[in-house]
């Protein structure tokens, strides 16, 4: 089970510097050319599938990532 | 967006938006504290918004999202063997669909006769700020947002 305290960290309930400077991490996210590791993901009917599934089924495939807000 | 993944939907380009967390939490769209409220925002993101891609939730700890920096709009776009081949920290339409075009040309070069070898390469590309667009959207989660980031930004 995920780390409460790392959900309500992630998932922070104001826009102010201090929660959300510490998920800018760009600089640190894994270089292009090697393999990442797969991940859970969820379809909106609640099926579930995973990012390699997701990403090995075409030539290319664009994952953007984002929120309502 | 949107329009990238209908264009390319036939050279075998797949296009998928994976939802994170709330960015700019407001009134009408507050933080995330459960996974059912996740797939509520993720179908008013689809609704309101008019996403045409399939939406994918990430775990509500963003695991996912993690991994790859948790920027709040990144793009990045993955070859069949799972391998990234481009990564970008805001996500813009003329970038991927550039990067798209010349990744597509990668066959006719090599059937050409081109021996090609992979390099890295680092640019800095150029987004439209679209900022009336982005207040609009900052209202729409209500104002508590606005607030936060006029005073996280008062440059705007």
């Amino acid at each position: 089970m995920p780390d409460h305290t790392e959900i309500d960290l992630y998932n922070y309930d104001e826009f102010v510097p201090e929660k959300f400077e510490r998920w800018m991490r760009f600089d640190d996210s894994p270089p292009v050319g090697k393999l990442v590791p797969d991940f859970p993901l969820w379809n909106l009917d609640r099926s579930t599938t995973s990012l390699k599934t997701e990403i090995t089924k075409h030539a290319y495939t664009i994952v953007e990532f984002g929120s309502f807000t | 967006m949107n329009k990238v993944a209908v264009d390319f939907e036939n050279s075998d380009i797949g296009s998928v938006f994976i939802y994170t967390h709330e960015a700019h939490p407001g009134e009408n769209y507050p933080h995330l504290t459960s996974m059912d409220q996740k797939f509520r925002h993720a179908e008013a993101l689809r609704d309101v918004y008019g996403v045409t891609r399939r939406i994918l939730l990430d775990a509500l700890n963003g695991a996912c999202h993690r991994h790859f920096g948790s920027m709040p709009n990144m793009t990045w776009i993955f070859n069949r063997s799972g391998i990234p081949v481009y990564k970008s920290d805001w996500s813009d339409s003329h970038s991927v669909r550039n990067a798209l075009e010349y990744y597509l040309e990668i066959p006719n070069r090599r059937k050409a006769g081109e021996r090609l070898a992979p390099f890295h390469v680092e640019r800095l590309d150029y987004r439209n700020q679209e900022r009336e667009l982005f207040y609009e959207s900052l209202e729409r989660n209500g104002p508590k947002a606005v607030a936060e980031f006029q005073k996280a930004f008062p440059s705007g």
